[in-house]
């Protein structure tokens, strides 16, 4: 039988790209269109259920909670910010107060522990005490700044978990 | 001038690459589309913190309130002071807010779900007052199904974007 080399010049055939890259582009356009970039989300969790507030302060009735005040102007933006009564002042050189005084007293709390080997902090109760006009973001920086802080390396040191409000005030 | 014919102009084109490439594609967009948030209002601006990292483990069940305000699409100012709960497509004032959280209880109830093991997620805009804000989980605390269930929600997280310097 004879065979006839009917491509002297290479057995290759030069493939159409046109195809793949028409589904391709079509593929990508498809995704950038359809994608919606989200941010990655956290949460602070607050347990809150009806009537805990007076039980607790039976069981902790030694372990006072950490009350933190925070006054609002008439645009909602914090006025002053308060921990058990003591001003911090505001901004944001508030909220580092706040932390490093919440960080002062986990710490002592850590030191002295309990018997049993638990956490000492984990019994301490922070209560939030915002004005009604108050900018919904200010309490989220108490709360983080009450539930951890970042050190210089980029570690997240937890402090405080036990975080409820105070009943609500009124809108005057 | 001498033209040759072959028998098929049409050569077979290798489809790997192509095949390699589109499945490549769809597993890379696959990995990052977030399904997760389809709960979500991307009309509620949360406020950003630095310690708000995506929780490891999910609650079992969870119910997602929206709270924000009507945004200007292009300049994204607030149009109306009066903040919104985003729930079903309804745009609902601070005084309905209860209406979702009957509806909510009523389907756990049907699922035979204790309110109190359910995660409230509460996503709020970063303007809102805060006392707008704590009526709402008070709404949640009070909350009952139509039987006699000793309570109502109590677990709630609050929502924070991270915030990545």
């Amino acid at each position: 039988m004879k065979f006839r080399n009917r491509h002297p010049g290479g057995d290759t055939i030069e493939s159409q790209m046109t195809p793949m890259i028409d589904v391709v582009f079509q593929l990508l356009i498809f995704f950038l269109f359809t994608l919606k970039i989200v941010e990655p989300e956290g949460n602070f969790d607050i347990n809150m259920p009806l009537g805990r507030p007076a039980e607790s302060a039976a069981v902790d009735a030694e372990l006072q909670p950490l009350k933190v005040r925070l006054e609002a102007d008439q645009a909602g933006n914090l006025k002053r910010l308060l921990l058990n009564d003591r001003d911090l002042g505001t901004g944001e050189e508030a909220f580092l107060r706040l932390s490093e005084e919440v960080t002062r007293v986990v710490e002592a709390l850590r030191r002295v522990g309990p018997a049993d080997g638990t956490d000492g902090a984990d019994a301490q109760e922070v209560e939030l005490d915002p004005d009604f006009r108050l900018d919904y973001r200010y309490v989220i920086r108490a709360i983080s700044a009450c539930s951890g802080r970042v050190t210089e390396d980029g570690t997240i040191v937890r402090l405080l978990n036990r975080i409820r409000f105070a009943s609500i005030r009124s809108e005057e | 001038m001498k033209f040759h014919s072959h028998g098929s102009n049409v050569p077979e084109v290798n489809m790997t690459p192509m095949i390699d490439i589109v499945f490549q594609l769809i597993a890379f967009f696959m990995v990052i589309t977030n399904f997760e948030q389809n709960k979500a209002d991307e009309r509620v601006r949360l406020p950003k913190d630095q310690l708000a990292i995506p929780a490891v483990v999910r609650p079992k069940h969870q119910v997602t309130l929206n709270i924000g305000f009507e945004r200007d699409p292009d300049t994204d100012e607030i149009i109306s002071p009066t903040p919104l709960m985003f729930y079903a497509g309804q745009k609902l004032p601070p005084r309905d807010w209860a209406v979702p959280l009957a509806q909510e209880a009523r389907f756990f109830e049907a699922l035979d779900v204790d309110l109190a093991e359910v995660a409230v997620e509460i996503r709020c805009d970063g303007d809102v007052p805060t006392g707008l804000v704590q009526e709402l989980i008070q709404k949640c605390q009070n909350t009952r199904a139509d039987r006699q269930s000793s309570q109502g929600f109590q677990r709630f997280s609050l929502k924070a974007t991270q915030k990545t310097e």
